[in-house]
């Protein structure tokens, strides 16, 4: 069993929002217990999946471990009785990251084909005018900005709305809602605007995914009128067997895809900002090889881990990593611990654009990696490609903070002092 | 004697393309080679391209 404190730590969102400290307990449990059961506080006991290899080996069999027989996300025990009260479900929203098997492959299969790397081809010109706006946003703050506030929340936003078919008006609608739920125990960012305990915290995240729910209620109707080949009117179309999405499929669908979909690469864009502005003759290898920006996002990605953990429920006994797994256990899998195994890459703590391959984990593995990974790679690589060259230096003009969360987050404040080319 | 089947994994997801049995649901009947996929052929479980993405192969 992992110690109670290191359990306690892995599941702090003060511990993430410290950054330092959740390295340490994993690079701890990676040490001492990389796969063993912990138990934090409130919680029902868990395995903590920590390193790469056996995240793999467990995202590879998603028929022996499912992500919807449980919350998807580390809950403690009252919020998870109080979700299941709530919908008859483990999870508070039905959407892709909650189901399995066969619902999942069809649900996916509704967006998979506009999202692959050839269809977003296609778009790329559109995402570099958007870019573009965005650089000039920010150049107009004359030698100071927030980068993580008026950039890195913005310019993603604008991208999976466009996507999404999302007027801008309701951007600013959209950001909030998205940073109420994602970033429910930071009383700078949440609904209450203050502390909340769990149970208060879940009845705020409720009250989020109503709004959101009522909104897309609109869309949908929307789009059933005059179909586009928006992702939006993609959801609002999509058939399974000949039927209609459900109500719960249908909501959870657009609610990922408009809050997981520009959230975790804003989070990326500001914590490469934040690496970038912390080594200052990297500006410059970038902007002598724009050829090495690619592998700037990649590491990025594994730098901030913008998705701490996903958990998983075991449909059966099994075994992972040498240890006997039983069915109905739960797993957490770490990957912001996967993303610094030192079994897989050399100096883990080191900001390297150059690592190749860079195995990151980010995105997941197998049947449930990420469905918008070739999106926010594209939209991140051309956001420096336009802002780089423009750029004569860059460094931090304050102490960057994270969100208080342990599941989706990232940098909040990156304030940073430029000059512009 | 005709070449034993091979299986090529995605670096990027782990799906894994088995010439022994194809991937009917892509038009792909089993027995194909890797080699007679089209150069257009995607991952169908994360997009990842034949011509840009290196897959493995691994038995």
């Amino acid at each position: 069993m992992i110690s109670t404190d290191l359990a306690n730590t892995i599941s702090d969102p003060r511990a993430y929002a410290d950054g330092d400290k959740v390295d340490a307990a994993f690079a701890a449990i990676r040490a001492t217990a990389p796969l063993e059961k912990a138990q934090p506080d409130n919680y029902d006991p868990f395995w903590v999946v920590s390193r790469h290899a056996d995240i793999m080996e467990v995202e590879r069999q998603p028929e022996f471990f499912h992500n919807g027989d449980r919350s998807t996300f580390l809950s403690p025990r009252e919020s998870e009785a109080m979700v299941r009260a709530l919908t008859g479900e483990p999870n508070l929203i039905r959407s892709l990251v909650s189901v399995d098997g066969k619902e999942h492959k069809d649900l996916r299969g509704i967006v998979f084909p506009h999202v692959t790397p050839r269809a977003l081809k296609g778009m790329e010109e559109q995402i570099r005018v958007i870019a573009r706006e965005f650089v000039d946003h920010m150049l107009s703050f004359d030698g100071e900005c927030d980068f993580a506030m008026d950039v890195a929340f913005l310019y993603p936003l604008r991208v999976i709305m466009t996507v999404l078919g999302v007027p801008q008006e309701d951007e600013p609608f959209m950001l909030r809602l998205t940073q109420e739920m994602f970033s429910n125990a930071d009383p700078e960012l949440n609904r209450a605007q203050k502390e909340v305990t769990p149970e208060e915290g879940l009845q705020n995240l409720a009250a989020v995914v109503q709004d959101l729910e009522n909104y897309f209620g609109e869309v949908t109707k929307k789009f059933r009128a005059n179909p586009t080949e928006h992702v939006n009117s993609l959801i609002a179309n999509g058939m399974i067997d000949g039927e209609y999405l459900n109500h719960r499929q249908m909501m959870g669908y657009y609610i990922i895809a408009a809050t997981a979909g520009h959230d975790t690469t804003s989070n990326t864009t500001g914590g490469a900002m934040w690496a970038l502005a912390e080594r200052p003759d990297l500006l410059k290898k970038m902007q002598d090889d724009p050829g090495s920006i690619a592998g700037f996002v990649e590491e990025s990605i594994r730098w901030v881990v913008p998705v701490k953990h996903f958990m998983r429920t075991a449909t059966q006994d099994t075994e992972i990593g040498g240890r006997k797994i039983a069915k109905d256990d739960w797993l957490m899998l770490a990957y912001q611990s996967a993303n610094r195994d030192e079994s897989v890459f050399d100096r883990p703590f080191d900001f390297d654009p150059t690592r190749a391959p860079n195995k990151q984990i980010a995105f997941g593995y197998g049947a449930h990696v990420c469905l918008g990974q070739h999106l926010a790679r594209m939209e991140m690589r051309i956001l420096w490609e336009e802002l780089f060259p423009r750029l004569k230096s860059i460094e931090l003009s304050g102490k960057p903070e994270r969100t208080i969360s342990n599941f989706v987050c990232g940098p909040k404040h990156v304030p940073i002092r430029f000059s512009a080319n | 004697m005709s070449q034993p089947y091979r299986r090529w994994r995605c670096l990027n997801c782990g799906f894994i393309y088995d010439e022994a049995e194809g991937s009917p649901e892509d038009g792909l009947a089993p027995g194909t080679r890797w080699e007679d996929i089209p150069e257009d052929w995607y991952c169908p479980t994360c997009g990842t391209e034949k011509i840009d993405f290196e897959m493995i192969e691994i038995g």
